[in-house]
C-alpha cells in the first residue's frame, strides 16, 4: 500500500482535486491511502474524496511562512512517512515544496504534465527550456517522490466517495517565521482566463492588444496573451497562456500572431475549436488549428468584427 | 548594509544547444545571459547602494567560466565583488545539489539580506531560492514585485508579493532571502563608457571543488536527487487544418465556422 500526501491550500480545495488524478496515475495498480493536509483551510471540497483529512488550525501561522510551513510538513511526514507528496504550483506551493524537499533531502519535480509508471519506475514528465523540450524525470533515492502540478493540468475523474477520517494535528513541532502580513489588495484583472469559454489571444505578431477587446466582447469571451507579449510588459501575467502562465480550457481559442512555442501549445491540444491567424501558415500553432488564416492579425480582427456586426444587423 | 545577490546565467531559450545523450544543456556552447528575474535583484541592490553608498554587494553565481566577461561587466556597474562557483564536477547538478553548493559558499559571507530572482527562464522550477533559504534556515518570500526602499534596513524589509489574484504586503525580518520577479521595476544600467575596460579581476573570485571540498559523489549528476531519463520534443496532435486568406472569402469561412459552432 502507498501513502500519499496532498497539500490542500486555503482557497484551492476544488483545484486540489486534480492532485488526486495525478496520484491515480502515479500508482495505477496499487492500493493508495490518500492524506490531505489542510492548514487553516476549508475541507468541504475534499471531504469524501481523501481517506484522511489532517487538519491544523493555527491563526498565527501566516500564509507564505516558508519556515513555519516547512516545519509542519516535515513533522507530518515524520509522523506518517509518505511515499509521495504533491503540491499545486500556486505561488505558495512553489515556495514551500522546494524547502520541504531540501529538508527531506529528496528530489522534487516542478510543473509535472504527465506521469508514467513503468513496472514501478516512475517518470515525471515536465516541459523544460521554455517548453522547447519535454523531459522525463526520475527521483532517485528513497523518496518521498515530490512534485508540483499547475492548476488545470490534470482533471479529476474519480466518482467514488470514501468515508474520510478527520484527524486534528496535535503536538506538531514547528516554529513561526519572522514574517507578518500587513495587508492585501485584489488584482485589477476582472476575469480568470481559466474560466473563459472563448479566448482571443494575442502574440508577438499582434501589435495592439487593446483592439482585441471588441472581438472578445462580440464573442462573449476574454482577451489572453502569449509569453512574448507579457514579457514586454504590455499585458499582465495574469492573462498569459502557457507553461509560465495559465493552462486554459475554452471552447474556442483564436490565436492572433502567436507563433506557438511548445510551452504555449502544450495546454491547447484539447480545446475543441482553434483558429489561428499568422503570416506564416506553417507556424507550430497552425498545426493544431482547425482553420488557419494566412495574414496579419489586426486587419483580420477589424474585418471579422465588421462581418459579425453586419450579421447582427440583418 | 551587506547584500548577497544570487544570480543565474541562463541560455537564451530561443537559441541554445542541448545534448540529447547526457540530457543536459551545453552551457559552454550556448550564449548565456543574466536571468531576467535575477537582473531585477541586481538592479534593486544597485538602487540601494546608490542611496546608501556604504552598502556592500557581493554577487554569487554557479556557472561555466564562459560567463566571466558578463560577471566582469556586472562588477563594472559598481558591485563590490563576485564569486563564480565553477567546476566540471558540478555540471548537470539538479536544483538540490545547486542549492547545496550555493548555500555552502553564501554561508561563509556576512550578509543582512540575500536577493535573487523568482523564476529562471530555462528550468523554470523556482526551486533554488527556496532551497537556499531552507539550507541557511532563513525566512523567504518569492514573487516580490516591489520592495519599499525607505523601509529596507538591516533588520527588516517591507515587500509586496504577487499572488494568483491579489497582492500581499509583508514585513519580513532580516536576514532573509527575497526573490523578485521581472515585473519589478529595478533595471540594470549599461556599463559607463569610462568603465568599459576597467580592470575588475581583483574583485572576481573563482571557486572550484578544490576550495569547496565536496565528495564528487555528492555533486553533479551523481549527487542529484533527480535524473532526467528521457527528453523529446513533443509531437502534437495535428488537425485537418484549412488554410484561408484574410480576404472576404476567408472572413466568410471564419464567420460561418463561428456561427455553425454556436459562438455567434
Amino acid at each position: 500500500m502507498k501513502k500519499v500526501l496532498v497539500y490542500v491550500e486555503d482557497g484551492y480545495a476544488q483545484e486540489s482535486l486534480s492532485l488526486l488524478e495525478a496520484v491515480r496515475q502515479l500508482y495505477p495498480d496499487q492500493h493508495v491511502e490518500t492524506y490531505a493536509l489542510l492548514i487553516n483551510s476549508d475541507a468541504s471540497a475534499i471531504d469524501g474524496v481523501c481517506d484522511v483529512l489532517l487538519t491544523l488550525e493555527d491563526g498565527t501561522l501566516q500564509p507564505f511562512d516558508q519556515k513555519g510551513l516547512c516545519d509542519v510538513f516535515t513533522s507530518v511526514h515524520t509522523r506518517y512517512s509518505f511515499d509521495a507528496i504533491l503540491f499545486l504550483a500556486t505561488p505558495m506551493g512553489r515556495c514551500i515544496a522546494p524547502s520541504v524537499s531540501m529538508r527531506l533531502e529528496t528530489g522534487l519535480v516542478a510543473d509535472v504534465t504527465a506521469i508514467a509508471n513503468d513496472d514501478g519506475q516512475i517518470s515525471l514528465i515536465r516541459p523544460a527550456y521554455s517548453g522547447k523540450i519535454m523531459a522525463g524525470i526520475r527521483i532517485k533515492g528513497e523518496g518521498p517522490v515530490m512534485m508540483s502540478i499547475r492548476i488545470g493540468v490534470f482533471t479529476y475523474q474519480g466518482t467514488d466517495t470514501v468515508q474520510s477520517t478527520n484527524i486534528g494535528l496535535e503536538g506538531l513541532d514547528y516554529r513561526h517565521g519572522n514574517i507578518k502580513v500587513m495587508g492585501t489588495k485584489e488584482k485589477k484583472i476582472p476575469y480568470d482566463i481559466r474560466e473563459s469559454d472563448v479566448l482571443i489571444s494575442g502574440g508577438a505578431g499582434c501589435s495592439d492588444m487593446e483592439s482585441l477587446q471588441d472581438l472578445a466582447d462580440l464573442l462573449g469571451g476574454h482577451v489572453s496573451a502569449s509569453r512574448a507579449v507579457v514579457d514586454k510588459g504590455i499585458v499582465p501575467r495574469a492573462i498569459q497562456v502557457g507553461q509560465s502562465g495559465k493552462t486554459v480550457s475554452p471552447s474556442l481559442y483564436i490565436a492572433l500572431g502567436i507563433h506557438g512555442a511548445l510551452q504555449h501549445v502544450e495546454g491547447l491540444k484539447d480545446i475543441p475549436h482553434i483558429i489561428s491567424v499568422n503570416t506564416n501558415k506553417d507556424a507550430p500553432i497552425c498545426s493544431i488549428s482547425d482553420i488557419v488564416v494566412e495574414g496579419d492579425a489586426l486587419p483580420f480582427v477589424a474585418k471579422l468584427i465588421r462581418r459579425i456586426k453586419e450579421g447582427q444587423q440583418r | 548594509m551587506r547584500i548577497v545577490c544570487v544570480v543565474k546565467f541562463v541560455p537564451d531559450v530561443d537559441n541554445f544547444t542541448y545534448n540529447y545523450e547526457t540530457h543536459t544543456i551545453e552551457r559552454e556552447h550556448s550564449p548565456m545571459l543574466i536571468n531576467p528575474d535575477d537582473a531585477r535583484a541586481l538592479g534593486f541592490a544597485l538602487t540601494m547602494k546608490k542611496r546608501e553608498p556604504q552598502t556592500c554587494i557581493e554577487v554569487v553565481t554557479m556557472a561555466p567560466r564562459s560567463v566571466i566577461p558578463q560577471l566582469e561587466d556586472i562588477l563594472r556597474l559598481g558591485f563590490d565583488s563576485a564569486t563564480l562557483i565553477s567546476d566540471q564536477l558540478f555540471a548537470g547538478s539538479d536544483t538540490y545539489v545547486t542549492s547545496k553548493l550555493l548555500s555552502s559558499v553564501i554561508r561563509k559571507i556576512p550578509y543582512d539580506c540575500i536577493l535573487s530572482g523568482t523564476h529562471a527562464i530555462d528550468g523554470d522550477t523556482s526551486h533554488v531560492p527556496s532551497q537556499i533559504a531552507q539550507s541557511l534556515d532563513l525566512d523567504h518570500l518569492n514573487f516580490i514585485h516591489h520592495i519599499e526602499e525607505e523601509r529596507f534596513t538591516c533588520s527588516s524589509a517591507v515587500v509586496e508579493v504577487e499572488g494568483e489574484s491579489s497582492y500581499t504586503t509583508f514585513e519580513i525580518a532580516l536576514p532573509a532571502l527575497l526573490s523578485l520577479t521581472r515585473e519589478s521595476a529595478y533595471r540594470l544600467p549599461y556599463v559607463r563608457y569610462k568603465n568599459l575596460n576597467l580592470d575588475v579581476s581583483e574583485r572576481l573570485h573563482i571557486l572550484t571543488n578544490e576550495q569547496l571540498g565536496f565528495d564528487p559523489a555528492e555533486v553533479g549528476l551523481s549527487g542529484s536527487r533527480t535524473q532526467v531519463v528521457s527528453t523529446h520534443t513533443k509531437e502534437h496532435m495535428t488537425r485537418r487544418k484549412k488554410v484561408v486568406k484574410s480576404d472576404d472569402e476567408g472572413i466568410e469561412v471564419i464567420y460561418t465556422f463561428l456561427k455553425s459552432n454556436g459562438f455567434i
